[in-house]
């Protein structure tokens, strides 16, 4: 090999062509490893008005996440999280969604936002990814693929009610709400327990959603009606506002009130003074008394130390939407709607606030209720795995 | 009944007076200066956010009031000086402004008190009886203050010689700074005053409201709509606004349905907008 120290043109080519391959390779190997892990699409309140839960979602689904994949994750495979804004009107939102499944190739969507916000998304998912929802709603929902993890009215009230009239030694209700298909749908399924409890329902007024609303003519009329119990869906500022101005006019005193969406950062909004007498209803609470919860709590602080974003039933369940798909895929072996749906009816899954089990899409859980001593809640009374009375197939 | 007919009269009046203690530090700017302030609400928050602070500190709620004033006067001053003067107070460049003002002052905010609801323990606690019916006394203080500061106000502005120079300001500037009134201290003066009004009226609604970022939004809109109604830089006009838009709402919402309430607030607003955007008592 007289020549073998010259390079030829096309030795240059060749080792060139090496070179870029190698140099390139991780990019190319990149990609292949990464279409390993199962991407999973998270809609969390990262702006608007439920920003206020953003951090606890993004905290409560990442530690979902990485304890799913210290147990190997889905399908034998890590699961990563992409998040995005769920704050924005339906229709952005259900364009993020269309951006997850097609760019991002998510195989799964997980969300936490209201029921306007769902419509949407589910238009553009079409049931072609198991979509799973997390909140407190107001149930009546049947889209293919589609799974809720949160409370339905029929969970807040059927069992809770009962125990509020024995506590209040009354029958009247005076029913508060906003202007919105959760409130008033409650409110609905509330008048029919309140009728078989022999109940009556002295007057509903519904407040509009997000308008500078001011709460002096009902209180002045709850007081004028006096009512044994006042039903509240009212939600964010309103809900603090209502209560607030409930307590001023003196009327915590004699008449009880039962939030149907109360949890921890209203209650702090409400304040020590004005939280007498007042009820919440929820699937969680962040101060149980549950090995399960203490675990969860305590993984949340050890990573986030001080800071940790304060959790409640609405950020919760995306952590528990993680155990759930875990729990389902382990049956399934499949993502596919159809192994997914038959896998899903039925599954037990244990989450920070106990056992759940998915029945016809909703899911049969604990309820607390519990009573505001001060600025925290104290459960008095868990009615186990009450059901949803839901019956999508 | 008539126990109700009284309480929910007592409501009428409360709504009126605090939307127009609530309005006047927009109505000043926006009346005077024809600067429409879309931060107002902002330092509606801000002074609220002073009120908590004063009383997380254990001082008396009373010293809240300056606290509120200075800092949200001190802001006025930063923003009337490096944002409107520059803007010459052009009506549409200020609006724009401000709206960019607004969402900056709320993130400084919500990066100084984070995200979540804080509560303002009312500082007069319990009720009066008036006639046999039972009151808060906060509530009626908040009534008794506003309308004294609305009063004094109104006198002022008619009597004092600021509020000549104010007048002859706006009516015709480069008279006004030919006659020797310095127009330019005038002008920031009156910025100032009615963002520490907005700060004061701040401290006085954060008792009743949740305190957070965000609840310049919800006073913003009634604000400028009892503007609107009202008609601008006129003390008439405030008060006619505050008691048609306040008043207004707080009837047909006892009456008939709150959201029905909040519709024909808006109906009307959208009808003066339309047919008499300068309101019933504008500045002749």
């Amino acid at each position: 090999m007289p020549t073998s120290i010259k390079m030829t043109r096309r030795d240059l080519v060749r080792a060139a062509g090496a070179a870029a391959l190698a140099i390139g390779a991780p990019a190319i190997i990149r990609p292949a490893l990464a279409a390993d892990a199962l991407k999973i699409g998270v809609l969390v309140a990262d702006s608007g008005p439920a920003a206020l839960f953003g951090p606890a979602q993004r905290a409560a689904a990442e530690l979902g996440a990485a304890t799913i994949n210290a147990k190997g994750g889905i399908l034998g495979r890590q699961v990563e999280i992409i998040f995005a804004d769920a704050g924005a009107s339906p229709a952005e939102v259900a364009k993020s969604a269309v951006k997850l499944m097609l760019s991002d190739k998510v195989e799964m969507i997980f969300g936490s936002h209201d029921s306007a916000v769902r419509q949407g998304v589910e238009n553009v998912v079409k049931g072609k990814i198991p979509y799973i929802y997390t909140p407190v709603f107001e149930g009546d929902d049947c889209s293919s693929n589609v799974y809720f993890l949160g409370e339905v009215p029929e969970q807040e009230l059927q069992k809770t009610l009962p125990k509020m009239v024995e506590l209040a030694k009354g029958k009247t209700f005076y029913l508060v709400g906003n202007d919105y298909v959760w409130a008033r749908t409650t409110n609905d399924k509330a008048k029919k327990y309140i009728a078989d409890l022999g109940g009556t329902v002295v007057a509903e007024d519904y407040y509009p959603l997000g308008a500078p609303n001011k709460f002096e003519n009902t209180v002045a009329k709850i007081k004028s009606a006096k009512p044994a119990i006042v039903l509240q869906t009212l939600v964010g500022g309103d809900n603090v506002n209502f209560n607030r101005t409930f307590a001023d006019f003196n009327l915590s005193d004699d008449i009880l009130r039962l939030s149907c969406l109360l949890e921890e950062n209203t209650l702090i909004g409400i304040g020590k003074d004005a939280s007498k007498n007042l009820y919440s209803s929820l699937g969680y609470f962040a101060d149980l008394d549950l090995p399960e919860n203490k675990a969860f709590i305590g993984e949340l602080t050890k990573k986030y130390g001080d800071k940790a974003p304060q959790q409640c039933t609405i950020s919760k369940g995306l952590y528990d939407a993680f155990v759930f798909a875990a729990a389902v895929t382990t049956k399934s072996k499949s993502l596919a709607a159809k192994d997914f749906a038959a896998a899903a009816d039925g599954v037990q899954f244990e989450t920070p606030s106990g056992s759940m089990t998915m029945m016809h899409r909703h899911t049969a859980k604990n309820i607390f209720l519990a009573r505001c001593e001060g600025t925290k809640f104290t459960v008095i009374d868990t009615f186990a795995a009450v059901p949803t009375q839901q019956s999508c197939t | 009944m008539e126990a109700l007919l009284f309480t929910q009269g007592l409501n009428v009046i409360y709504e009126a007076l605090i939307l127009a203690i609530l309005v006047l530090g927009l109505a000043v700017v926006m009346g005077l200066l024809n600067v429409l302030n879309i931060a107002h609400g902002e330092f509606i928050m801000i002074g609220a956010y002073a009120a908590y602070v004063v009383q997380r500190a254990g001082l008396p709620y009373l010293l809240a009031i300056p606290a509120a004033a200075l800092v949200c006067g001190a802001i006025g001053l930063v923003v009337e000086r490096c944002l409107i003067r520059p803007l010459h107070y052009e009506p549409f460049e200020t609006l724009l402004a401000t709206w960019g003002l607004g969402l900056l002052l709320r993130k400084c905010v919500e990066l100084a008190f984070g995200r979540g609801y804080r509560s303002v323990e009312i500082p007069i606690r319990g009720s009066l009886s008036l006639f046999g019916e039972s009151y808060p006394a906060y509530r009626l203080a908040l009534m008794a203050v506003a309308a004294l500061v609305l009063a004094s106000l109104f006198i002022w502005y008619r009597r004092a010689p600021t509020g000549a120079r104010i007048r002859a300001m706006v009516g015709n500037p480069v008279l006004a700074e030919a006659v020797g009134i310095r127009t330019r201290e005038l002008a920031r003066n009156t910025f100032i005053t009615g963002t520490a009004f907005a700060g004061v009226a701040g401290v006085m609604v954060a008792p009743l409201t949740p305190v957070e970022p965000f609840m310049g939004l919800t006073f913003i809109v009634n604000s400028f709509f009892a503007l609107v109604v009202g008609g601008m830089g006129t003390v008439a006009g405030l008060f006619a606004g505050a008691t048609i838009i306040g008043g207004l709402q707080s009837v047909l919402s006892a009456a008939v349905s709150p959201t029905s309430a909040y519709i024909a607030m808006l109906l009307i607003s959208i009808l003066f907008l339309w047919q008499r955007p300068r309101g019933l008592f504008p500045r002749p």
